[in-house]
């Protein structure tokens, strides 16, 4: 078949029916995708049979096609697609199908059937379909939209629609500890985020409660994606996984200021310190982004303008006692203060240090944060 | 924020904070306590803090993780180095850690990883100025991982060994560092898979100290005040590993040096002798065959002589009084059956004519006799040759066994006869409390010897110390048939004893009797039929003899008769002596009658009443204690007791 032209493979194709047709077609857009060099041609033609024979996407003639899958076919496609990658034991080729059927323009259009196919991975659990996915988000970016939809679904899925699944996935870090990582940096940017959107939104508790527990109980579980080096078909250049600590962190600091109480952000927040700590030392460090370590710095900073605002008639003289007696931001400049001191003890951090320092010194005032930035100004 | 805190320094705002927070939220508290920890990585009291935190909180992981840390960096703050004394001092009790905080240490100590673990207890004991402390460590290392054995090992031998030697100048072979050296150390390196390098020399040095200690501590074991720290389990087990372990370094023949658990004595003595057979060792050149046969035969001998010396005074059962057994030379009869003894197969050639019959009363003290010959067997290949009696002697005094010796060597003495020897030996014990089994066999000796005189003094010394709170039954094995010698252990109960001692006597005056000429003296024939009474009818075949022998002098005076002849029998022979069928013997047995002797048929007759009187009387006392009657007689009529051996 190798030798048949690109509209020869259509047309035999074309002669099976759906979903058989969708079957045959994803053996073949292996076959084209995994040869050494794919050529253009070649790629082209992969494109051309998924939008076509698989997602139902386009007609024969390449115009877009008004009906879209019935739920019958969509599990019919999820079956096949499942077992397909499941049985693909090369990862470089798994990774270089997943990553063609699920990147590029139509990303968004097959993030339905991506979702679902992943919630079926978590529940088998399948741990190399998982991984592929990990590689997807990693690739995309886990902080991407993509990532963050797949995140935002298989929440619902799991910690929405049955929560009664949850317990289940205690064991999830074990089976996919890169995918859970990125699956954890992407869920990190859906709650606490007030950026571009109307209001902050926490997470479910049941879901806090199981990161608490993956984070607590895999103290390596955070810079799992950064550990492995992914297989990525030819050519592909390797993004950097974003570790959920400092997105996590964020949850954790920026939670008293929501009056969010709950004692799992304490363990959460302690899981987190004691994941810092296990990080080994490289050179130069990658675990954290100054970038990423800020985003509690504009909530603290707006709190605060908020909070004094309350008192702007009251006495100027109270400022710093008033500021000293507000429980909620002193514990939340005490973890963000003890956060920094951590990481920064572990050499993990990257990025701009004296613009960080700088935006640092801008915070209220607190003890620990003071005694800590001294501390790190001294030792340089 | 607590307003207490602002005018205390940084390291101490941040401690407090964890110190405070931990009552409250502990999960907060931790988090401060990480804080701290990376904010003063230099600072020990931050860092102990962390710790003390975490063992307060009985946190053993995160415990033993700050314990780490602390070890790296601050060994030397005595306020951490007490903290890892009281790690190693938990461990050493680890069995009975009833203590919380022992326990909590002890589970630490678990967590921590191999290496911190062992530099931990290196460290320990490298920094310990006592030198047993030091050496408790290191042992504590040595169990914990056997890879340190073979590079710690040897050290710690060393250093046991001069311990011992610069602490205990007068060589008490049980001590501490013996202890720990024997019973401790040594069973480490004999592990197989340990590969260490050791000079004979020391192996043997070792050995004799090994067996030295053993020695000593299965001695003390046996006394009443018995010190704890020093029991043994299972001593000898320990002192055949010994041996396994030098015989494994010097190449020595492995059925030797093998004592698994089917291990018997008879076994063993065949291993022996099969090296004997294969090896020569009667000349010095014969230099490490010589070694390894004299090492393992010491070390059975003992064994044997243990188990010997311990049935000869087995443990009694409950609420009844302990019997020792005494090994003396009994008597034989050619008049009576030849006992059934052992199978003769079990006998080698020629030994029928000089090996002596053993008796024991009891069957279930059998084992003392095969105990007995066992060692008698080791004792007689150590002196088969000249080469193997010098080696004997080296080791001797090496391990200084003359003490272990000395009862054996008497017994061996008279098991073989040499007579002059056990003299030599039993003149040596000066011991008041073994002063009753010394006068038995004294006086037995020279019974055998025919001084028959003078055997009676420690007769009668022996007499005189009766065991009174062990009462004992009468043998029935004392005498035997056949022509064999007879050895007999006999139990040192009163009546025991009393019937040796009775038995001997009344042997005593009659091969004194059958030595003089006329062969006849009513005192001694007297005095005999006095004796016979005593185990009555255990030696009746003597009597018609003796009424043959009075019949035939036809007359029989003898004035202690009213005080100790009672026995119905032999008053029934007498009395038919004196009758008409009897052949009208003249008793002259009541003292006041004596003059009256020849006189008138009237009075005659009076006479006559006054015996049948005099019979009747003694007939009535036919049931009197005859063990109070005999010693009476023994210790209260020795001048004419000394008479009849004269």
């Amino acid at each position: 078949m190798a030798q048949l032209s690109g509209p020869e493979i259509k047309n035999s194709l074309r002669k099976l029916d759906y979903p058989l047709c969708a079957k045959e077609a994803i053996i073949k857009i292996g076959q084209l995708i995994c040869n050494r060099v794919p050529s253009l041609k070649h790629m082209d033609l992969a494109l051309d049979l998924m939008a076509e024979l698989i997602f139902c996407e386009i007609d024969r003639r390449g115009n877009k096609r008004q009906t879209s899958l019935t739920s019958l076919d969509e599990l019919q496609l999820l079956e096949i697609l499942y077992d397909y990658l499941n049985s693909t034991h090369n990862e470089t080729s798994r990774n270089a199908v997943f990553l063609s059927l699920f990147s590029g323009t139509t990303a968004m259009m097959r993030s339905n059937i991506l979702s679902k196919l992943i919630s079926v991975a978590i529940g088998i659990p399948a741990p190399c379909v998982l991984f592929s996915a990990s590689v997807w988000m990693q690739q995309l970016g886990n902080t991407s939209l993509n990532s963050k939809q797949l995140a935002k679904s298989l929440i619902n899925d799991y910690f929405i629609l049955s929560p009664n699944s949850v317990p289940k996935l205690s064991l999830l870090p074990h089976i996919a500890p890169q995918f859970t990582a990125n699956f954890l940096t992407a869920i990190s940017n859906l709650y606490f985020n007030d950026v571009n959107k109307p209001s902050v939104t926490f997470p479910p508790i049941n879901l806090l409660e199981a990161i608490t527990l993956w984070v607590k109980d895999n103290s390596g579980l955070c810079i799992a994606a950064q550990q492995t080096q992914a297989s990525l078909p030819p050519g592909a250049i390797a993004m950097e996984a974003t570790t959920p600590i400092a997105g996590l962190l964020n949850w954790t600091i920026v939670a008293p200021l929501h009056n969010q109480h709950s004692e799992l952000y304490g363990k959460l927040h302690l899981g987190l310190l004691n994941s810092i700590l296990e990080i080994q030392p490289i050179t130069p460090p990658r675990a954290i982004s100054t970038a990423h370590l800020l985003q509690p710095f504009g909530k603290i900073v707006r709190y605060f303008i908020q909070y004094q605002k309350k008192y702007v008639d009251g006495e100027y003289i109270d400022k710093e006692k008033r500021l000293a007696e507000n429980v909620d931001l002193q514990l939340s400049l005490d973890r963000y203060a003890q956060a920094i001191q951590v990481a920064l003890s572990i050499n993990c951090v990257y990025g701009n240090m004296e613009d960080f320092f700088y935006q640092l010194s801008q915070l209220p005032q607190n003890r620990l944060l003071h005694i800590v930035m001294r501390t790190h100004k001294l030792n340089k | 924020m607590d307003t207490d805190l602002i005018n205390v320094s940084d390291e101490e705002y941040v401690v407090q904070r964890a110190k405070r927070s931990l009552k409250i939220d502990p999960v907060a508290a931790k988090a401060w306590m990480i804080t701290a920890k990376t904010l003063y990585p230099n600072n020990f009291a931050v860092q102990f803090e962390a710790y003390k935190i975490e063992k307060e909180a009985g946190h053993v992981k995160e415990a033993a993780k700050y314990f780490s840390d602390l070890l790296s960096k601050f060994q030397r703050e005595p306020e951490f180095w007490q903290e890892i004394e009281n790690v190693t001092a938990a461990l050493r009790y680890e069995h009975d850690a009833s203590d919380s905080e022992k326990h909590f240490l002890c589970d630490m100590f678990k967590h921590l990883s191999f290496d911190v673990q062992h530099q931990l207890l290196l460290f320990t004991a490298e920094h310990c100025e006592d030198t047993m402390e030091h050496c408790r460590l290191l042992l504590l290392l040595l169990q914990r991982f056997p890879n340190a054995i073979s590079t710690h090992g040897p050290r710690l031998v060393d250093t046991l060994l001069s311990a011992e030697k610069h602490s205990h100048p007068g060589n008490q072979p049980v001590n501490p560092y013996r202890k720990l050296l024997v019973s401790d150390v040594l069973p480490l390196l004999a592990n197989e898979n340990i590969n260490i390098e050791f000079s004979s020399k020391l192996l043997f040095k070792l050995l004799h100290k090994s067996t030295e200690f053993y020695l000593c501590s299965l001695e003390m074991s046996k006394s009443s005040v018995q010190d704890p720290s020093i029991s043994i389990d299972d001593p000898w087990k320990k002192l055949f590993g010994v041996i396994e372990l030098t015989g494994r370094h010097l190449g020595w023949e492995l059925y030797l040096i093998t004592f698994g658990p089917n291990w018997t004595k008879e076994n063993y003595w065949q291993k022996i002798l099969t090296f004997c057979q294969t090896h020569k060792t009667s000349t010095p050149e014969d230099h490490m065959n010589t070694k390894q046969l004299i090492y393992c035969l010491t070390i059975f001998f003992l064994n044997c002589l243990y188990d010997y010396n311990l049935s000869l005074s087995p443990e009694a059962p409950p609420g009844q009084v302990q019997t020792s057994f005494l090994l003396v030379e009994a008597f034989t009869d050619p008049n009576l059956p030849t006992p059934v003894t052992e199978p003769k197969s079990k006998r080698r050639k020629g030994d029928n004519d000089t090996v002596p019959v053993i008796t024991v009363d009891k069957n279930e003290s059998k084992s003392v006799v095969s105990n007995f010959l066992m060692a008698v067997n080791c004792w007689d290949l150590f002196h088969s040759s000249d080469n193997l009696q010098r080696e004997f002697a080296k080791v001797n005094g090496h391990i200084k066994l003359d003490s272990w010796l000395f009862n054996f060597l008497i017994d061996y003495s008279i098991y073989k006869g040499l007579h002059d020897d056990a003299l030599v030996r039993l003149q040596q014990i000066n011991d008041s409390h073994l002063s009753l089994p010394k006068n038995i066999r004294h006086s037995s000796i020279l019974y055998l010897r025919k001084n028959y005189t003078s055997s009676f003094e420690p007769l009668l010394l022996a007499i005189q110390s009766l065991p009174t709170t062990n009462r004992g039954t009468l043998s029935t094995q004392l005498n035997t048939g056949g022509i064999q010698r007879h050895l007999h252990f006999l139990p040192l109960t009163q009546m025991a004893v009393l019937q040796y001692c009775v038995k001997l006597l009344c042997r005593c005056i009659k091969d004194n009797l059958l030595k003089q000429s006329n062969n006849y003296n009513e005192l001694a024939i007297g005095n005999i039929l006095v004796l016979l009474q005593f185990d009555w009818p255990q030696e009746e075949d003597l009597l018609p003899l003796i009424i043959e022998q009075i019949r035939q002098r036809g007359s029989f005076s003898y004035l202690l008769f009213q005080a100790y002849i009672i026995n119905v029998d032999i008053l029934e022979e007498l009395t038919y002596l004196w009758t008409e069928q009897g052949g009208q013997i003249t008793l002259d047995i009541l003292p006041h009658l004596g003059q009256r002797r020849i006189g008138t048929r009237g009075a005659d007759k009076g006479v006559k009443e006054e015996i049948k009187y005099a019979i009747k009387r003694q007939i009535a006392r036919s049931n009197e204690p005859l063990d109070q009657l005999i010693i009476k007689f023994i210790s209260q009529e020795r001048g004419h007791i000394l008479q009849s051996l004269m």
